[in-house]
């Protein structure tokens, strides 16, 4: 008998046969998967940038040009020289990219070419408590809600708030979301001026830990989260209710009821738990997706984030600040959907036994 | 032609059956429209839904009620496109993902994620400033059909992993069919609902993207497009003006668009699931 | 479910609270739009390492120059300086002489230290603004504490213009701050120091808004000395995002002055009855900006090297048409590569428009055609009244606002022009072909912004050409700086010439660029205001002359000026079409007597650095 089999032989070694067993065919090669995608991803996002037809040395020389100060092509020349040094942009490509590599993992990514020499590890630290604030709690919020409402309208469609909800929810989505937010921003801040036209907090106020605050950054960021979980809550609520319609016809359900189970136990134990699989996985990819910010939202309601910095930096040519904010989402997401491919079978028994 | 009856039977059916029917009159109207959606100042500007304008004028003197037309056919074409591109990488990836598993599988996921971990909407901000708004329709459709799989290339590999535990597919494994006919007759049926449910987010997606990008200035803006009309109403500030006809007019065309195709991929998903028709059978 | 209704309202009439800060009354602030946008960098006010958004009141409250350009009047004022600049004959020495009696806000007194340091260090270290210009600097020293004298190390009657403020300029920083830091690129220079009439006193960290308080001492700045004390207590400074913000900011009174579209103006003054435009009726935009705007053609490229195709271009062009399409009209066209604003009409003009008025085409065998068509302004007048807008009538108000002139819509001319040089029209679809054969097709790059001049010129063109018959499409990218420089377009909608100074008469900025010395190849940097690689020997001698007339001596100046001038039309490089039309609205809700076309003692932007100047002048309502 080999090696192999002795191992694969069931008995009284099962429990940590098994463990190894997944150890090796599956958490191994997962993580191994992980560092893989990171490093094509961070790749990726050191070429893309210089695909487009925007130089940031260019750029600089004509936002400097076009703003007053005049430059003779001697002098040009020499900005150029001395930006490409600065920006590090001398040498191969090659050089650069190991360059990257090493900042990476000291953690730097380096100082933003349009706004000189600020780090982009600063730039990004204002912007994302912001962003992450507003996107974090919609998400989650619109997710929770959503589920809960789409699962209640999946296994009722005949009740009449389900149907109302349909018609609703059919209506809002398609509605491009510039529209959404600018009616929203017309009727509560125009017509009736309860919230405010914009900004994130207080014109002439500091941040403090206290009530007043709170309020007043609630009160600014409420009319970009209402457009934000409008729009969030009816995409999960049609989404659930598709899923909660075909697993509420599997035989477990049926069997469930024959069985004499109570509502809220079928819908809670059996429906939810089966139809919630593909919406946690949804769930981390919608989380991982913060990073690209909410551009239109921040550009309706002039509310801070990432988004406008992601999109100022594209036109700039700023490489540095696409890459620094680009890698942190890679880094995001990859590392969630990791954490819920190793949970999964946790969720579902059946794939357990592979 | 019984298959369509039986449809129609659907009230759902019916209402979006009308309004794309609609839409496709539309279109086909473009071919026959007397002004050149590319010119302005054809008509006079601003006047309000009037004969011979059924739905008023733009600031740019340009006649809605035909540009409409144009756009529609456009934004169709291009949401037609891109879903469908998308939706055969999806099935193939997420099928072959879910049933073969192990290196082809994890081959296959790796592929996807690394669609997926990229911040979507700056990538294809990029793309299209790459291609510096020389894009063309097909072009842009190929563009989000591109990078509209991966998702639900996921979600579709989920669904077959727990379906391919079910005995049916071990019965039919075992008993030696081939894997083309096993992804037909035993995945399809399970599968078509959720990609029905996937197209209509894709065509959807595929319109708000357009959408976007053409607000962000990036296509080529003198397209008629639903998103170009957006934007030009947008930027002429005819919410602000007044001019209601000219914003309302690509808000609910898009409105109904979505509408429609929603109930329409419902009811026949619900038409095509065996299970679902019962139910069907019952309430008519 | 009442408790938690009750907690809700609660809640709510909690949020409803002043929009301001308590100690910030809004009837001594004044609020106006950042042009610029969101500040990526919102605690960093060191404008000498980097762009920093100098609009959110680093150059309009908070610093002052040396000279600033005031284009409304057509005068330099001098800030910093108290005399114009002094060079010595072969203009390789430069003497300033400083005003007397300006502190820093932090009380310490402006001397000839301070531009020396500033000189000194902005050429020592690499990456800082000015640095490539200021190695032209030998040697920088004090003769006194208010007299600086700079060594150049060639000849450059024109070195000064680098401390002229027009919307950015080479300012002096404060020595006692910055001689203490270790790295001045890095430095954020916060809280700033100025020598202008307002102190930081407090900003947004999301970077939408910066508030600015009036100095205690005003009185010992430049500002204060000239114009006196400056009304509003506190100014705001805040980005509002987008054009509908503005709007609705601007009804709600929260905002008084904004920077809009035409169509943005026009619900603005729809909307609130107490806002105005720069001009109190019809057109309503700024025509004094010191920019004419149009295309720009490459001239290095196949078919827009030659001259008589570019005019044939400019013939094809019903300019009443194209400034409906642009700006429904409301717009001061310009037959000349320079925006007509009063100084400049009064200098150039009146002195080339009988020349401009003879000026003759050459259309072969015989054949001459007289271009220019003093009616222009007129015509479009017309169009302006036939859409229901109040026009003027007396003539002299439509020169002035709607342009003295143009050139004829002539289509035939134009057909002859191109014919003459080996073009066909294709029998089949009436399109014209390349003397080649290959079908006609032009690409217009322009910028992706939709209320800029630059991208309505573009559409409009793009509408009179394809009028005419080319295939034209419009690409707009925002890479338009790089594509630009490299010479990487067939026609953009870039300035047709580089802007002038616009407070001097001058021309040396506009022509500079069309130097010989400078052409590139394709591929390579061309300088700004000649993307289209424009060169010409006479432009070259031009320029020469102009080098060696001094900065003071008005005649000369004007006398070079109009040769090169008429050059430029002769050869069409580019075709200017109407001076730059700013929007701006204004509330008089809180504030009144506004720099209006009715009352112009100053220019009318908030974002320029005249802004300080302004505001000594406004007079506040009194209302709450």
């Amino acid at each position: 008998m080999t090696q192999a089999g002795a191992f694969t032989r069931p008995g009284i070694f099962s429990k940590e046969v098994e463990v190894l067993r997944f150890f090796r065919t599956y958490f191994l090669p997962r993580i191994l998967i992980y560092f893989l995608v990171i490093v094509v991803g961070v790749t990726i996002v050191f070429v893309i940038p210089r695909l487009l037809p925007m130089d940031p040395i260019q750029q600089m020389i004509g936002q400097i040009t076009s703003t007053g100060a005049y430059l003779d092509p001697k002098a040009m020349n020499y900005m150029i020289e001395t930006l490409k040094e600065l920006y590090g942009l001398k040498g191969s490509l090659w050089e650069q990219y190991w360059s990257f590599w090493k900042r990476l993992f000291r953690g730097d990514f380096g100082p933003s070419y349009f706004q000189f020499p600020v780090p982009v590890i600063s730039l990004i630290r204002q912007s994302l408590p912001w962003t992450l604030g507003l996107l974090l709690t919609t998400t989650l919020v619109s997710w929770i809600l959503g589920n809960v409402l789409g699962a209640l309208g999946g296994y009722f469609p005949q009740k009449s708030w389900a149907k109302i909800l349909d018609v609703i929810s059919m209506v809002i989505r398609p509605m491009p979301y510039y529209v959404l937010a600018l009616s929203l921003l017309l009727l509560f801040a125009y017509f009736i001026p309860v919230f405010p036209l914009g900004g994130g907090f207080l014109i002439g106020g500091r941040i403090r830990f206290d009530l007043r605050s709170i309020l007043i950054l609630l009160k600014h960021a409420f009319l970009p989260a209402m457009s934000l979980i409008l729009l969030g809550v009816f995409l999960w609520f049609q989404a659930m209710k598709l899923v909660v319609q075909s697993v509420k016809n599997e035989d477990f359900v049926s069997y469930a009821k024959l069985g004499g189970l109570s509502q809220s136990k079928i819908v809670r134990r059996y429906v939810m738990r089966n139809a919630m699989l593909p919406q946690i996985t949804g769930l981390a990819l919608s989380l991982g997706q913060i990073f690209s910010g909410a551009l239109i939202t921040e550009i309706v309601f002039s509310y801070p984030g990432l988004g406008t910095l992601l999109y100022n930096a594209i036109f700039t040519g700023d490489y540095n600040l696409l890459m620094g904010i680009m890698s942190m989402s890679i880094f995001v997401i990859t590392t969630s959907i990791l954490v819920i491919d190793l949970l999964y079978p946790i969720f579902d028994p059946r794939v357990r036994y592979r | 032609m019984k298959t369509l009856r039986d449809l129609l039977r659907d009230g759902r059916f019916k209402f979006a059956f009308a309004v794309c029917l609609i839409l496709l009159i539309l279109s086909v109207m473009s071919f026959f429209s007397p002004y050149d959606p590319y010119r302005w100042n054809v008509v006079p500007r601003d006047l309000s839904p009037q004969w011979p304008h059924l739905f008023g004028t733009t600031s740019t003197g340009q006649d809605i009620f035909w540009l409409l037309t144009f756009a529609v056919r456009n934004s169709l074409t291009m949401s037609l496109i891109a879903s469908m591109v998308s939706r055969v990488i999806a099935i193939i990836i997420g099928l072959t993902a879910g049933h073969k598993g192990g290196k082809v599988d994890k081959t296959l996921m790796f592929i996807s994620d690394s669609f997926l971990i990229i911040p979507l909407l700056l990538i294809i901000i990029m793309f299209a400033v790459m291609v510096r708004g020389r894009m063309n329709l097909a072009g842009l459709g190929l563009l989000l059909g591109m990078f509209g799989w991966a998702w639900d290339a996921r979600v579709i590999r989920s669904q077959v992993l727990s379906l391919r535990e079910r005995d049916f597919i071990y019965t039919a494994v075992l008993s030696g069919s081939s894997t083309l006919s096993i992804v037909f007759k035993e995945y399809m049926p399970f599968l078509i609902p959720l990609v029905f449910a996937t197209l209509i987010g894709n065509m959807s997606w595929a319109i708000g993207m357009e959408i976007v990008l053409a607000i962000l200035g990036v296509l080529n803006l003198e397209t008629p497009l639903i998103g170009t009309m957006l934007y030009w109403a947008i930027n002429y500030q005819s919410i602000l003006l007044g001019y209601w006809w000219w914003i309302l007019t690509p808000v609910m065309t898009s409105v109904f668009l979505f509408i429609a195709l929603y109930l329409m991929s419902v009811s026949i998903s619900e038409y095509l699931d065996p299970r679902m028709r019962i139910q069907r059978v019952g309430r008519a | 479910m009442r408790k938690v209704l009750l907690v809700v309202s609660l809640l709510f009439a909690c949020l409803v609270m002043a929009q301001l800060a308590a100690d910030v009354p809004r009837n001594e602030t004044f609020i106006a739009n950042q042009l610029t946008g969101r500040v990526g960098t919102p605690g960093n006010f060191n404008l000498w390492a980097g762009w920093r958004w100098q609009d959110r009141g680093i150059q309009n409250l908070l610093l002052e120059p040396l000279w600033c350009v005031e284009y409304a009047t057509g005068e330099i004022i001098n800030a910093l300086a108290a005399e114009p600049p002094i060079y010595n004959s072969d203009f390789t020495e430069l003497t300033i002489k400083l005003r007397k009696g300006v502190y820093w806000s932090d009380g310490v007194l402006f001397t000839a230290d301070d531009v020396v340091y500033t000189i000194e260090l902005l050429k020592r270290v690499p990456g800082m603004s000015y640095n490539a210009q200021l190695q032209e600097v030998a040697e920088v020293k004090k003769l006194d504490d208010y007299t600086v004298v700079v060594k150049l190390t060639g000849s450059n009657s024109r070195f000064h213009t680098y401390l002229l403020d027009r919307w950015g300029a080479l300012r002096i920083l404060p020595k006692h701050v910055f001689e203490k830091v270790e790295d001045p690129m890095t430095f954020e220079f916060n809280p700033p120091v100025g020598t202008g009439p307002y102190v930081l006193k407090g900003y947004d960290p999301g970077g939408y808004w910066t508030l600015w308080e009036l100095r205690k001492d005003w009185e010992r700045t430049p500002t204060g000395m000239l114009y006196g004390k400056p009304a509003p207590k506190y100014v705001l400074i805040q980005t509002f995002g987008t054009a509908e913000q503005q709007v609705l900011a601007m009804a709600r009174h929260e905002l008084d002055a904004a920077d809009l579209t035409m169509e943005g103006l026009r619900a603005v003054l729809q909307r609130v009855n107490t806002a105005r435009a720069w001009r109190r009726d019809f057109p309503w935009s700024v025509n004094i900006d010191p920019c004419v705007t149009g295309l720009h053609f490459n001239n290095a490229v196949e078919p827009y090297n030659n001259p008589e195709v570019r005019w044939a271009l400019t013939l094809a062009i019903d300019i009443v048409e194209y400034a409906g399409n642009a700006f429904d009209g409301a717009v001061t066209l310009s037959p000349i590569h320079l925006p007509l604003t009063s100084a400049y009409y009064d200098w150039y003009f009146t002195r080339i428009e009988e020349w401009l008025k003879s000026l003759e085409l050459d259309l072969g065998d015989g054949q001459k055609f007289k271009p220019y068509d003093p009616t222009a302004g007129e015509r479009l007048a017309e169009y302006a009244k036939k859409r229901g807008y109040k026009v003027p009538t007396d003539p002299g108000e439509i020169k002035k606002i709607f342009g003295p002139g143009w050139y004829k819509y002539a289509p035939d001319v134009a057909e002859k022009l191109l014919i003459k040089n080996g073009f066909k029209r294709d029998p089949k679809t009436g399109k014209w072909l390349l003397p080649n054969g290959k079908p006609w097709t032009i690409t217009i790059l322009t910028t992706t912004n939709p209320a800029h001049p630059s991208y309505r010129n573009g559409f409009a063109a793009s509408q009179a050409w394809k009028k005419f018959g080319i295939d034209v499409t419009v690409m707009t990218s925002d890479a338009l700086a790089t594509l630009g420089q490299r010479g990487e377009f067939e026609i953009t909608t870039d300035w047709p010439a580089a802007e002038p100074w616009g407070g001097h008469p001058d021309l040396f900025r506009v022509f500079d660029p069309y130097n010989s010395e400078y052409l590139v190849p394709i591929g390579e940097n061309a300088p700004w205001g000649n993307y289209g690689r424009w060169t010409n020997p006479e432009m070259d001698a031009v320029i020469a002359k102009l080098k060696d007339t001094d900065w003071n001596d008005t005649e000369g100046i004007v006398t070079v000026g109009l040769e090169g001038l008429k050059l430029l039309i002769k050869e069409m490089p580019g075709i200017p079409t109407f001076n730059y039309p700013g929007v701006v609205a204004w509330d008089e809700y809180y504030w009144t007597n506004y720099p209006g076309a009715e009352n112009m003692y100053c220019q009318p932007y908030h974002h320029w650095p005249n802004f300080k100047y302004m505001l000594p002048f406004l007079k506040p309502t009194g209302k709450k």
